[in-house]
């Protein structure tokens, strides 16, 4: 119990830490978000000058903290926060970063989080078994994966949409449905279902084929040095069969490393994946990320960093909570 | 793990750009008529460079993220200027229009009988009211009345002569019945918009969004359909062109004959916006750098080889620049000095260092100039991933380095470009501006010249965009004068004195005028413009000349 309590106590305070951190990033930043805001609509009135009507209207919406001291806008960003309101855009103003946000994550949650699963089941299977068959031929399957891991992920999916999307036109260039089919956005029909389908594929495959090499590595190694444990040889000893011991006993234990960094792989599945989600014009929240970082959008980049934070956290919380339950010596010694 | 990493080194990344960034505007797509059936209506794909996730916004007023198609499409301006031609303006809600003798009145006659896309009536007062509505007010005006159903009289208490593009060709007029009622215009994202173009908005979704022709248009809307999308790449969007599932877009290719190849897409490249140097020019404003001496800006004017940047950099797709900052050939009744043609298009380093020594520079044992024994040292950047403006820049410290000036060229991320220019705490930097949308280059000078738009360095400048800081007497006084005249002999006299003052001074160093292509599908649909009839330009993410287009296309049956 005390060990669940200590636990807890620090995930509240690390979260504390974290949002507080992210209240005070964009206030270190140089420029306020309303001077950033006039400076773009100077421009893209191509140098007219803006009325004063504007320039108060655009303060009072971005620049309503300039009179509160730093303590209220803090307290009054908690309040907001407990509220779900995380405020609005200004690269596309005026959208609620909620909304935004909230119609990413599907997307997103979807195609890297399939692709993440995929990879990781696929780097395990593989690992145990080459680990299981070490010295023979499929020993090449590991500096194999590692160079697809090592190709620029960028020009990995250029060259296969060059392929498949435009020389063999077999699936879509971007986006993540047909929207010459689906003009008016996604709805819940079959169709669509596979629309989606189709266009998740090609990014979705990239995301495998460059990440499959570290799961099967690390899984192949693990199960290498785990087969040497005494353990397995008592267990061939006792004349177990051979895909018994493979999969109850060195699998299983070889496995526990690569768990751990699953759980903080699938975390970072919020944050989307900046190069595919560009590559492929997929609507997730990498792009989100990047699109608020170069236009200066401080309360969009907030709420993503926001999202990510809590997921990485709230991920790891759990995963503490279930070694806890695996593995009894991390609860004696935590 | 190689995810982990992947996240991990995303996010830094993204923490260190968000010191500095700027949204870059993405290609146009365009749209197409693939129905293989007959009986369905034509569908033009476009792509004006919307990135997903499209967020609907029609709001006129939204200058900065309102959708493409908003301006022209769906609102209109009473005339369309185009920026190809010096021919006059056609009309669109308006008849003509008629200025005063002191350019104080403006007295417009509206066509009568026009409908908004909801049945009302168009009328003067929509007129007067969009006029004197949020960001159209202007201190300068002094009322904006409707004499009667078609005619509008505007007064001002300062000419307006060289404002009609702006206040004719890009004031989009809005209904009276409908922003009356808004409380907020800044607020609203207008998602269905009640304008008085050719097209309202048939449906949107976070990939694309879909016009149809508006029923209660004054004239036959040949495109029934219109989708735009969203795509965040170049790269995908030539592919889309090219296996033929956009009809429309505009960016650059650096090969365009891939693309045109197959005979079924068409292109047009008109060079337009100047590509400069842009220097901070003025001491006294608080420039600091060796390009506050106006020798060390000629010197280089003549020490870069301005054929090789356009070969090497832009592929030759780039037309060449003009230090009197007139757009050849349409402007050329306003080039009052036929030798200010054209920027030197070769290197000249003697000449670079004749003008570097009369103006007591020396060569130190580097090779490079110096007065009072400190050698020129300038910094020119550029933003990080504009890689035309990368690889000029690089070129442009070769060649400058080879007449003796020493130029370190770099990369700084979107936002630590914009701030450093708009304050002015830089030495050179590479930069675009706009064309004067008329044929006239006034808005060049008085955006970018004009003493009364710049600000001390520091300082953002309140109106226009002269982040060089220049400020000259004689181009101050020739700007106002220009603008509150409406004869060409006098006007012309006043561009005279801009431009040999301009020529001299360079705050703005000419290098090339910037490509912009656009693409379009010549087998799906006709019409578009060509060198012959250049009637409106086919770039689809301008305001107002898609309109224009799209009515004069037909889809091929």
């Amino acid at each position: 119990m005390k060990f669940y309590l200590r636990r807890i106590a620090f995930y509240v305070i690390t979260v504390w830490a974290a949002v507080s951190l992210n209240f005070l990033l964009p206030r270190m930043m140089p420029g306020d978000p309303a001077a950033i805001m006039i400076g773009k609509l100077r421009r893209a009135s191509g140098g007219r000058e803006l009325s004063p009507q504007v320039i108060e209207d655009i303060y009072a919406l971005l620049g309503a903290d300039k009179n509160t001291s730093p303590w209220d806008q803090y307290l009054a960003y908690w309040g907001r926060l407990l509220h779900g309101d995380l405020g609005l855009s200004s690269t596309r103003y005026p959208y609620p970063v909620v909304e935004l946000i909230g119609n990413a994550l599907p997307w997103t949650l979807f195609m890297v989080g399939t692709a993440t699963v995929i990879s990781f089941i696929l780097g395990i299977v593989g690992g145990a078994w080459v680990g299981w068959r070490r010295g023979t031929w499929l020993d090449h399957l590991v500096p194999a994966t590692a160079l697809l891991q090592s190709i620029p992920y960028f020009w990995l999916a250029l060259v296969l949409v060059a392929v498949f999307s435009v020389q063999l036109g077999w699936l879509p260039i971007v986006g993540a449905y047909d929207p010459f089919e689906f003009p008016s956005g996604p709805e819940w029909s079959w169709d669509f279902f596979v629309s989606a389908l189709q266009h998740a594929f090609l990014p979705a495959l990239t995301i495998v084929i460059s990440s499959i090499g570290g799961w099967l590595l690390g899984m192949r190694n693990m199960m290498v040095s785990t087969m040497s444990e005494d353990f397995v040889v008592t267990a061939e000893a006792k004349g177990l069969r051979p895909s018994r011991i493979r999969d109850r006993y060195a699998a299983r234990n070889a496995a526990i490393p690569s768990l751990a960094g699953f759980s903080i792989a699938l975390a970072f599945v919020v944050a989307g994946s900046i190069v595919t989600e560009q590559v492929f014009s997929y609507p997730g929240i990498g792009k989100l990320m990047i699109q608020s970082v170069q236009g200066l959008d401080y309360t969009l980049m907030q709420g993503v960093f926001l999202v990510i934070t809590l997921t990485v956290l709230a991920a790891n919380f759990l995963m503490d909570l279930l070694y806890g339950v695996i593995d009894p010596r991390v609860r004696s010694h935590g | 793990m190689k995810k982990i990493s992947l996240a991990l080194a995303a996010t830094a990344v993204a923490l260190s750009l968000t010191l500095a960034a700027c949204t870059s505007p993405a290609p146009a797509p365009s749209g197409s008529a693939a129905s293989s059936a007959p009986a369905m209506a034509a569908t033009l794909r476009v792509w004006a460079g919307s990135t997903t996730p499209i967020t609907v916004d029609f709001n006129p007023f939204h200058v900065d993220t309102a959708l493409y198609g908003t301006y022209g499409p769906i609102y209109e301006p009473l005339f369309f200027f185009n920026q190809l031609s010096s021919d006059a303006p056609v009309p669109m809600i308006g008849q003509s229009y008629n200025y005063s003798a002191d350019g104080k009145t403006i007295t417009i006659t509206i066509k009568p009988g026009l409908k908004w896309s909801d049945g009302q009536a168009l009328t003067a007062d929509d007129v007067a009211f969009t006029m004197g509505y949020g960001p159209n007010k202007t201190d300068k005006m002094i009322s904006a009345t409707a004499t009667d159903d078609t005619t509008i009289v505007l007064k001002y208490s300062s000419p307006q002569f060289t404002a009609a593009s702006q206040l004719l060709g890009s004031t989009m007029i809005v209904p009276r019945h409908v922003w009356s009622k808004i409380d907020n215009y800044m607020k609203e994202t207008n998602d269905n918009p009640v304008g008085s173009g050719a097209y309202v908005v048939k449906t949107t979704s976070d990939a694309s969004y879909t016009f149809t022709a508006n029923p209660n248009y004054r004239d036959p809307v040949p495109i029934t359909n219109v989708q735009f999308l969203g795509i965040d790449s170049n790269q995908s969007g030539q592919d889309l062109l090219s296996t033929g599932q956009i009809d429309w877009t505009g960016m650059f290719i650096a090969n365009p004959d891939s693309v045109t190849g197959t005979g079924a897409i068409g292109t047009m490249n008109q060079q337009q916006d100047p590509t400069v140097m842009v220097t901070c020019a003025d001491a006294s404003k608080g420039c600091k750098g060796d390009q506050t001496d106006v020798a060390v800006r000629q010197a280089l004017n003549v020490a870069i080889d301005r054929s090789q940047l356009a070969e090497k950099a832009w592929v030759n797709l780039v037309g060449k620049a003009n230090p009197a900052f007139v757009l050849l050939p349409r402007d050329q009744k306003w080039l009052t000095d036929s030798s200010l043609a054209e920027s030197p298009q070769t290197a000249n380093a003697a000449q670079a260092g004749q003008i570097l020594e009369a103006a007591g520079y020396t060569k130190d044992d580097k090779g490079f100039y110096a007065k009072n024994g400190k050698e020129i040292s300038l910094d020119l950047f550029s933003p990080d991933g504009w890689t035309d403006y990368n690889d000029a820049a690089k070129l442009i410290a070769e060649q400058a380095g080879k007449a003796g000036i020493k130029i370190t060229a770099r990369t700084v991320s979107e936002a630590e470009y914009w701030t450093p220019v708009t304050d002015g705490d830089f030495q050179l930097a590479m930069y675009g501006l706009t064309q004067s949308v008329v044929a006239d280059p006034f808005s060049n000078y008085d955006q970018y010249f004009f003493g009364k738009s710049t600000a001390k360095v520091g300082d953002a400048p309140v109106r226009g965009q002269n982040y060089s800081r220049y400020s000259n007497a004689v181009v101050n006084a020739a700007v106002e004068a220009a603008a509150a005249t409406d004869d060409e002999a006098t006007k012309k006299a006043e561009y005279a004195k801009i431009q040999a003052q301009i020529a001299i001074d360079l705050p703005y160093i000419p290098v090339v005028l910037n490509a912009s292509q656009a693409f379009f599908n010549t087998k799906n649909f006709t019409g578009w413009p060509t060198d012959a009839n250049l009637y409106a330009d086919p770039l689809p993410y301008l305001s107002v000349a898609p309109a224009i287009v799209l009515l004069n296309l037909k889809p091929v049956q």
